[in-house]
């Protein structure tokens, strides 16, 4: 029987290439990196900054992993495999995160970094969100440990995202629209742009403006950080003792990139260290409205808008980037984690981009073939999946994370025109 | 190199270029070995005080390798490394520059040149450097931070270095709570008995005396000499260098 994993797994241990360093502006003289050490919790610091290659999870946040319900169940899709005509020829599994309480895997980083936050004495933690479900994450955790949480929410998504943004307020969460009144970047986004729809970029900024602003506060990161991503390393562990067979291919979603490193890290760690997955191809599947991994430039950028945040080399599509409001949400960030983005330049991680009107049919193939309603953002990998699946020779074997549902996404497939359809 | 050793980075030329050589001469007696910077309009990967000199003695005009003639002439007292961004010395790919700085390097007494940038900005040139830098009768010698490969490691420890230097923070004299124990020790088991030289933000004879303890060979302090150098002057610098000094050779007999 599988257990929760009692260590994370850190791929900068074994990457084929070292890591860049996180870079301060050359042109200023106050050090952001410094002031990381008054933003994060000191944990995830350390956590940022370690040459083990195995994290021991504290049995503080295994106790809370396993009362969330990991190890989240894997699947195999034999109703989508029949919907595809895929049958007898490509086998196809899913690591449900969808499971999981919030409905996304986004519980797998929150838990420890509001732990770590109250192991500084911190009160209240604050951060940023898209679509909602790392805000929902991180107001359960904190009501799961007893803080107090803030949520900048980016302004498209509170406003068509008004479930998930209940669900937090009912956590005890307080959800604000970014950009908001409440911090100087978010007053000098508004005044350039009153409509701005908001971006994670710039959400981030305020979450971190405000932690400045106060005392006994701790921003808590949903993803692009390197300890973050090892957190969610959880699942691809899990996975792995639970795939029947090697995949040929393992595929997930890709916003910041958390997603996709905690599914395939594992794997590809192996892959790395020459002890399995020889044969495998990791797809990350991306919004062709923000595609950072497929049209993005390599190179040294910000991690939020306001440049409070240290530089990191990464796919970008620039710190400034607004993207459209798109109903993936939780896919307009950016930039991706450094790993992955060394691993995609690498070409050990490939990617590919789909628009709004593939996705939402692939959506509701799996919805109608697996009996789960899947969340936009994880609706771009049962895309990937669909169209590997289709060209794949007998016997191959598909493995994808299904990294959340979608029922609090009413609004997008509403918009998708899948509500109301049969056909 | 001696097994401990303790050793001052200074940006070549700092606190000003006519002052620098009687800074070398006040700290003679504290340190093992030196660790000196060519100094640079681009010192990307450090911290905010190191910056602040590279800033400093470009302003007095005063870069590159130009800023080894402060070294004739000197009696520096002690081994001495050069540290240096490749990026200022490879231009659009060739290495023309890399074994100009080399053999210069070598004419000037150093030891090997340290490039910081060579693993994370040039990961493919690192057999040219160990080529270039032995053609030179230089060592190599490596920069690691505490996010890197295994087995980078250890292929540092292959090639025979001079030292492979592990930056405990991720930038020089900027200090966050990471367990640098654990990664020295780490670090130390993946390099084996090859000379291991340790960093970044160290700032107390504690600090320095722990890396030892952990299985460090050697400890280098810079920022922290540096501000003292600005703010309280040449002997109250001295005094730093000497207390660490007399920690870490402390602590390897303790």
């Amino acid at each position: 029987m599988v257990d929760v994993p009692r260590y994370w797994y850190n791929i900068v241990a074994d990457l084929p290439e070292p890591l860049p360093p996180l870079l301060d502006p050359l042109w200023d003289e106050e050090s952001r990196i410094a002031l990381l050490v008054r933003i994060l919790p000191s944990r995830l610091i350390d956590e940022e900054y370690t040459l083990s290659r195995m994290i021991p999870i504290p049995e503080r946040v295994r106790e809370a992993y396993r009362r969330a319900g990991r190890p989240t169940p894997l699947l195999r899709a034999e109703g989508f495999e029949r919907a595809l005509g895929v049958q007898g020829r490509v086998r196809i599994y899913y690591k449900f995160e969808g499971a999981l309480p919030t409905g996304s895997h986004k519980l797998n980083t929150s838990i420890p970094q509001v732990y770590y936050a109250a192991l500084d004495g911190a009160e209240e933690v604050a951060t940023e969100t898209g679509a909602g479900q790392w805000g929902l994450a991180v107001a359960t955790a904190a009501a799961m440990l007893g803080l107090r949480a803030t949520v900048f929410m980016t302004r498209s998504s509170y406003f068509s995202k008004k479930a998930r943004r209940v669900a937090m307020e009912v956590l005890g969460a307080r959800v604000v629209p970014s950009p908001s009144e409440l911090t100087e970047a978010g007053r000098k986004a508004l005044r350039e742009r009153p409509d701005h729809p908001g971006s994670l970029g710039l959400a981030i900024t305020e979450a971190v403006e405000y932690v400045l602003s106060g005392e006994r506060r701790r921003y808590v990161a949903g993803s692009v950080l390197e300890s973050v991503v090892t957190h969610q390393t959880v699942i691809g562990q899990e996975a792995l003792e639970q795939l029947p067979e090697e995949p040929d291919y393992m595929v997930a979603c890709v916003g910041g990139g958390s997603n996709m490193a905690g599914f395939t890290y594992p794997a590809i760690g192996m892959k790395l260290r020459g002890e399995g997955f020889e044969k495998t191809r990791f797809v990350a599947a991306e919004a062709a409205a923000v595609p950072r991994l497929s049209r993005g430039e390599y190179r040294y950028d910000g991690l939020d808008t306001g440049l409070v945040l240290p530089l990191a080399r990464m796919y970008t599509l620039g710190k400034d980037y607004v993207p459209p409001p798109i109903h993936a949400a939780g896919l307009r960030y950016h930039g991706a984690a450094a790993s992955l983005s060394l691993l995609r330049r690498l070409g050990i991680v490939e990617a590919v981009a789909y628009g709004q009107e593939e996705v939402a049919e692939a959506a509701r193939v799996f919805a109608r073939s697996e009996g789960i309603v899947p969340a936009p953002e994880s609706s771009h990998a049962i895309r990937a999946v669909m169209d590997i699946a289709r060209k794949a020779p007998q016997g191959t074997v598909i493995a994808f994370n299904l990294s959340g549902h979608g029922l609090l996404d009413s609004d997008a497939y509403e918009k998708l025109g899948l509500a109301g359809r049969t056909q | 190199m001696s097994r401990p050793g303790f050793s001052v980075y200074l940006t070549l030329g700092f606190p000003e270029p006519a002052w620098f050589p009687g800074v070398v001469e006040s700290l003679r007696g504290c340190v093992d070995f030196y660790e000196f910077g060519l100094p640079t309009r681009r010192p990307k990967y450090d911290g905010p005080t190191i910056r602040m000199t590279h800033r400093r003695v470009v302003e007095a005009g005063v870069a590159g390798r130009e800023a080894l003639r402060l070294l004739r002439g000197l009696d520096v007292g002690a081994p001495f490394t050069l540290m240096a961004y490749l990026e200022d010395y490879v231009g659009d790919g060739g290495v023309e520059g890399l074994r100009g700085l080399l053999e210069e390097a070598a004419s000037a007494g150093a030891l090997c040149v340290l490039f910081p940038d060579l693993a994370f900005d040039y990961p493919g040139m690192v057999d040219r450097y160990v080529e270039e830098s032995e053609r030179a009768g230089l060592r190599p010698c490596f920069f690691a931070s505490s996010r890197f490969p295994h087995a980078w490691l250890v292929r540092f420890a292959a090639v025979n270095p001079l030292y492979v230097y592990l930056g405990l923070q991720p930038a020089t004299g900027v200090e966050l709570p990471i367990a640098v124990v654990k990664n020295v020790k780490t670090a130390r088991r993946l390099v084996g008995d090859r000379y291991l030289l340790t960093g970044f933000a160290v700032r107390t004879p504690e600090t320095a005396a722990g890396l030892v303890r952990a299985g460090a060979d050697a400890v280098v302090v810079g920022s922290a000499v540096a501000r003292r150098l600005v703010e309280e002057g040449v002997e109250s610098a001295r005094g730093l260098a000497c207390e660490l000094h007399r920690a870490v050779h402390g602590a390897a007999e303790g």
